[in-house]
């Protein structure tokens, strides 16, 4: 039985058209979902910062557009975004203290037990934020 | 193939040794400055600062204007270079990355002057 | 009598041209033989046209890289045993970032002539070899003794590195690996050359290529070396200068 798809020869030489191929989760090691998970919160927290710096502009309304804004964004929807925002960041940020260390040459031949510890962290962070988040 | 042999003798400097030590230098700060945000905004008082008079009497400490301040240019310049970063990969032509190096500058001194005026406007309602 | 296993070969075809396929070939496979062997049956039995590259077959030549089952193996010393079972099928694909000249045959020339570039030596002299234990003194005598390098530029390292995938441009795992074997301080056109957006910069510190390496080369622990060594020409350098 056959399979026909759609490439042609050129396919498999580098493009910048594959950028998908960078969250393609296919075969990859622990470290390769670190990469995925470092340029993912990368894109969303780049993402957030220019749409929260936009938002506080409501401050500068005064207390009736400020006030008015927070009791519409206190629902646990966005209360749950909100703990999306928080844990991209600290995943990020933990994962980042992994890549800076293994640039200087430390734990390089750990790299993958940093990574589970820094996750385990950043996992027991979030826990405490979303408890917290969600209790009065 | 005098494409490839071209790329191996003259590589492209869009990206060098310090373009990395401004990420690794901010990202570090970052740690520390956006851990004291996320910290002040969810857990001071009861659930952080929620209304429009904990802010504006948050920023009345003279420290915290100064701190904030400080955090936005570093949050802004590492969010930049890291974007940078990952649009390089998708290896733009040097025409290209002028432009996309020119919007960025526009946009992290917007960004950052923005940000210092909302800050000051918050501090003078005080 | 040695163990036989059915096992389903899905080979990726694709002639110049052409769309590409999987053909699929029902094999008997000894679990203990390796992938190669599999694929060199299909040749040799069902189907002269399947192009693939081998030599050695003792993981000296580096011809051989495929993509096994979704990950980068020197097919020659992968058993079958350890990527399928019995009854299972088994997907083989040419490396990827590699443009395929047929079937599972890739163009690997931009690799070699980036190795060359960056003046990466397949034989070093003995002291300069990074071995598991070396002796704490090198005498003399021991200069004159040369070892391979353990690069066997199968480039298994490139198919695996998610950077590799949208940057024809990028120097790669391996050619940063014979950079790093040569050293920075001595050679200030190779800084230039890896401390660039298509050298070390480049790598986002996935290190797939360090998992895929069938010789032991760890590319990425090379390439984070790389990196220290920069830092220390290049801010070192400055407080050298003031």
């Amino acid at each position: 039985m056959i399979w026909r798809l759609k490439v042609d020869t050129q396919h498999n030489r580098p493009s910048p058209s594959k950028f998908w191929n960078w969250f393609n989760p296919v075969g990859r090691q622990t470290s390769g979902w670190a990469f995925m998970l470092q340029r993912v919160t990368a894109l969303g927290l780049t993402f957030y910062l220019f749409l929260h710096l936009i938002i506080l502009g409501q401050l500068a309304n005064g207390p009736q557009g400020y006030d008015s804004f927070i009791a519409l964004v206190s629902s646990p929807v966005w209360i749950a975004g909100e703990l999306l925002v928080v844990a991209a960041a600290f995943l990020h940020g933990l994962n980042g203290i992994r890549i800076i260390l293994t640039t200087f040459g430390v734990s390089v031949t750990r790299q993958k037990q940093l990574f589970y510890i820094l996750m385990v962290l950043a996992l027991i962070i979030i826990v405490i934020f979303g408890i917290h988040m969600f209790t009065a | 193939m005098s494409a490839n042999v071209q790329s191996v003798s003259t590589p492209r400097s869009g990206e060098n040794s310090w373009w990395y030590l401004v990420k690794i230098v901010t990202g570090v700060l970052l740690v520390v400055l956006l851990g004291i945000h996320l910290v002040v905004n969810h857990f001071i008082g009861q659930h952080g600062l929620l209304t429009y008079a904990d802010i504006v009497a948050y920023y009345q400490n003279p420290i915290i204007p100064i701190m904030e301040i400080c955090f936005l240019a570093v949050v802004v310049i590492h969010a930049l270079t890291g974007l940078r970063g990952i649009l390089l990969d998708l290896k733009p032509s040097r025409p290209i990355l002028q432009v996309m190096d020119a919007v960025m500058v526009i946009v992290g001194v917007v960004a950052v002057a923005y940000g210092t005026w909302l800050i000051l406007v918050i501090k003078s309602r005080g | 009598m040695s163990e036989k296993w059915n096992i389903i070969l899905k080979v990726l075809r694709q002639k110049q041209g052409e769309t590409s396929h999987f053909d699929e070939y029902k094999m008997d496979a000894d679990p203990d033989e390796y992938v190669l062997d599999v694929v060199e049956r299909v040749w040799a039995f069902k189907d002269r046209t399947v192009c693939f590259r081998h030599a050695c077959h003792h993981s000296t030549c580096g011809a051989c890289g495929m993509r096994v089952n979704d990950a980068e193996k020197l097919t020659c010393i992968t058993y079958i045993r350890e990527v399928t079972r019995d009854g299972g099928t088994l997907k083989v694909e040419p490396l990827r970032n590699f443009p395929v000249v047929s079937d599972l045959v890739v163009d690997m020339g931009s690799l070699y002539r980036r190795l060359e570039a960056v003046g990466a030596r397949s034989v070093l002299p003995a002291p300069e070899a990074e071995i598991e234990k070396p002796p704490s003194r090198w005498s003399s005598d021991d200069e004159q003794y040369i070892r391979l390098a353990d690069c066997i530029e199968c480039g298994l390292c490139i198919s695996a590195c998610p950077a590799a995938a949208t940057s024809s441009d990028y120097l790669g795992p391996a050619v940063l690996a014979g950079a790093q074997a040569n050293g920075l301080k001595l050679n200030p056109e190779l800084l230039n050359m890896v401390d660039s957006e298509d050298g070390v910069w480049r790598c986002h510190s996935a290190f797939e290529c360090t998992a895929v390496c069938p010789s032991f080369v760890d590319p990425a622990r090379r390439i984070m070396d790389l990196r220290t060594q920069i830092f220390k020409e290049r801010v070192g350098g400055l407080f050298r200068k003031a």
